[in-house]
């Protein structure tokens, strides 16, 4: 026990202190820019967090590198946007009805009625206080399960379980997401393949390029991402937008103020409301892929089922939006549980997560971070130390950190941008493409990010016109280098066997269930409609 | 005219099959024709100490030759359930308004790299033609204005002209929010960020 506490406490100094001793302010600035800019981003129609993250890592990298002191900073402000736009979310739900994201859109259901009503403040102050709630929730439960998986997957998985284990998170992804777990399952394929263009593990020069030299390193991965996430989204909203052509007319805050105030007695009032919702939205945000807008709507559900008065929810009752907001925050932190502990992605924030992670210094997720080796200092030579673990500790702080300022000015300055929301799309999603550009060129160094920015946005928009989740086919493209080492490993140790894969049990195990939870999804997607 | 191609099948989708039968054609067509071309090591090769190691088109082969499978079982579902006369649900497609769309999306996009590429080079020519400047657009890429030219023009034509047409008018707002974003952009990627380079100052 006393190393596990040796650990951690590395882990804190590690954010407040440089390797001199002296106090390091820097990982605090990150995390109070990172959530300020989250929070502003998630209040503004047509961005969200992954897109904040995406688009500031190529620049945090530029300002501060890739060696390893620049990876606490960087995640610092990545853990702030991705904890920030999460509360953000609920002001142009609860102030103008105009939810951002679908999970947003219960938030509107009794958030919108208390602003009609004259209570927004409150309905705000409510958002932000389960919100907050449900996140350190869900923080507390990865600080505990991520190592505690970790340690497990570690003892018992070799390279062919951990291909196996790829393979099974994919179609675990495919089933839950989008509308047909087979067309799903096989974007993810498809990602896998186009991941394969450019570098090769044997150094054997360039493979799948077309002869284009710029892609001898691979398509640039940030471009690429970027593309199916954020442009193929722009190119979906433009069309809308151009196809509306009506100017909306948002309703406004003019309504009287009525009763504004949210004391202790009525949060104490919510915490039991908030702790169910809170562990719904942390149980489904373990499982990779399923995501938040399942959570809000169970958290919504439950709540209203439970009440005494069901029948009040929907006409302004603040147990709807806390029940909503604590279950779809909850998800965030727990997202990550199979990111520490597999290196396995579960939503697009975690992704980026990965992405800076691989990017900076030499620290890399999955289990073996989770080792607690024997500390020993060596005269002449220095300490012997996980220094993986000592930074997953570091970013249990930073998450910490930032749940702290949430808690303390997050939800002052929530309340202040309710101005964000009249941003009209038609603005804003031509200004994303053009920043969007800039960032990518920048960032390869040429045109060549640019058109794969656009191809990928091309293949963006067409997933999504064919109503086939893109989550797989970015977890594919992200995991397929690594799905090409365990597979390759795996053969070369098995000494050349075709069926190394269906030698392991486990392997076997996880093989199987991958089969059969794409069988089961595909039957389940029926039913409804049959009956 | 249906947006996004969203409705309910009844009897075989085409968008349904031909998903399938796209990514078939894919798949064999990289199997066939792609990977022998442009992976240089095959399935195996020996390596230094004379044993046998999976090639760099190993992996991509047995991603190919799943994809074909995977893409043919479901161009078979999509056949079965017309056959059975199941309901698929709702499925999505790609209508000829949204090809229009895409066109003159791109059209315009097309414009504004096309100026962000060109006008800083074509300019530098011309005032070369006149005896105004001796170099190259590459001598002058690190020099107001001509480092900014295609960046601004490209940058704003582009931005402005999707905000115009999504909006269907021209409103003094959107060209200030416009200039800046530019001006915000150049600040960042220029100024403040000394060893990276704007479009398409990286390209000469």
């Amino acid at each position: 026990m006393e190393i596990v506490f040796e650990y951690i406490l590395r882990g804190v100094m590690e954010v407040f202190f440089t390797a001199e001793g002296a106090f390091d302010w820097l990982p605090i600035a990150m995390v109070f820019g990172g959530l300020m800019t989250g929070i502003a981003i998630g209040a503004t129609p047509g961005l969200n967090g992954p897109f904040a993250m995406a688009l500031s890592l190529p620049i945090l990298i530029w300002i501060f590198g890739v060696n390893d002191e620049a990876l606490l900073p960087i995640l610092g402000f990545l853990i702030g946007i991705m904890k920030g736009a999460t509360v953000g979310g609920a002001v142009p739900a609860v102030l103008f009805n105009t939810p951002g994201t679908p999970d947003a859109y219960l938030t509107t259901l009794d958030g919108h009625p208390m602003t009609k009503n004259g209570q927004g403040p409150k309905a705000l102050k409510v958002a932000h206080f389960s919100s907050v709630c449900g996140d350190t929730v869900s923080d507390l439960v990865l600080f505990v399960a991520a190592p505690v998986l970790a340690v497990l997957i570690e003892s018992i998985l070799d390279l062919p379980e951990k291909g196996a284990l790829i393979i099974l998170s994919l179609s675990f992804m495919a089933a839950v997401a989008g509308s047909s777990p087979m067309k799903g399952f096989i974007v993810g394929v498809l990602g896998m393949l186009l991941a394969l263009v450019g570098s090769t593990l044997s150094g054997n020069g360039p493979r799948m390029t077309f002869g284009i030299v710029e892609l001898g390193n691979g398509l640039p991965l940030t471009a690429a991402i970027l593309g199916v996430l954020i442009i193929g989204e722009v190119f979906i909203g433009l069309e809308e937008e151009i196809r509306k052509k009506v100017r909306k007319v948002r309703s406004t805050l003019d309504t009287a103020l009525g009763d504004n105030t949210f004391g202790w007695p009525e949060r104490r009032k919510l915490l039991p409301r908030i702790g169910v919702s809170a562990l719904i939205g942390t149980a489904i945000g373990a499982l990779p892929g399923i995501g938040t807008t399942l959570a809000a709507t169970l958290g919504y559900d439950v709540a209203r089922r439970f009440s005494k008065t069901p029948e009040k929810f929907g006409t302004g009752l603040p147990e709807g939006v806390a029940a909503t907001e604590a279950a779809n925050s909850a998800v965030s932190g727990a997202n990550l549980i199979p990111v520490m502990s597999l290196g396995i992605p579960g939503n697009f924030a975690a992704v980026f997560i990965i992405l800076a992670v691989e990017s900076v210094g030499e620290f890399t997720l999955g289990p073996h971070v989770f080792r607690f080796t024997e500390i020993k200092f060596i005269e002449d030579y220095g300490t012997i130390i996980n220094d993986d673990l000592v930074i997953a500790f570091a970013m249990f702080t930073l998450m910490m950190l930032a749940n702290i300022m949430n808690w303390t000015v997050g939800g002052a300055f929530l309340r202040s941008l309710g101005v964000l929301v009249k941003v009209p799309k038609s603005v804003m999603l031509p200004v994303v493409l053009l920043i969007t550009l800039t960032a990518v060129y920048a960032q390869d160094g040429g045109f060549i990010g640019v058109w794969v920015l656009l191809i990928f946005g091309l293949i963006g928009y067409a997933l999504k016109r064919l109503d086939v989740s893109i989550l797989p086919f970015v977890i594919g493209f992200l995991l397929s280098p690594r799905l090409e080492e365990y597979i390759r490993g795996g053969y070369s140790a098995s000494g050349g066997d075709g069926l190394f894969l269906l030698k392991s049990p486990l392997a076997v195990v996880f093989i199987a269930a991958s089969i059969l939870i794409l069988v089961l999804a595909n039957r389940r997607r029926k039913i409804p409609e049959e009956a | 005219m249906r947006l996004g191609g969203k409705e309910k099948r009844e009897a075989l989708n085409p968008w349904d099959i031909g998903f399938g039968a796209a990514l078939l054609v894919f798949a064999l067509w990289a199997l066939f024709f792609w990977f022998p071309a442009d992976i240089p090591t095959g399935f195996f090769f020996i390596n230094s100490v004379g044993r046998e190691e999976p090639g760099d088109a190993f992996f991509p082969i047995i991603l190919a030759s799943l994809l074909a499978g995977l893409s043919l079982i479901q161009m078979i579902l999509s056949w079965r359930n017309r056959r059975s006369g199941d309901e698929a649900g709702v499925t999505g497609g790609i209508t000829l308004s949204n090809l229009k769309f895409l066109a003159l999306f791109l059209t315009v996009v097309g414009v504004g790299l096309g100026l962000m590429y060109w006008l800083g080079p074509v300019t530098v020519a011309v005032l070369n033609a006149a005896g105004l400047l001796d170099g190259t657009y590459r001598n002058f890429s690190d020099t107001v204005p001509y480092k900014y030219l295609g960046y601004v023009a490209g940058g704003s034509v582009m931005t402005l002209a999707l905000i115009v047409w999504a909006e269907g008018r021209v409103r003094p707002v959107a060209v200030m929010i416009v200039i800046a974003v530019l001006v915000v952009a150049i600040l960042l990627f220029d100024v403040a960020l000394r060893n990276v380079l704007l479009p398409p100052n990286a390209d000469f």
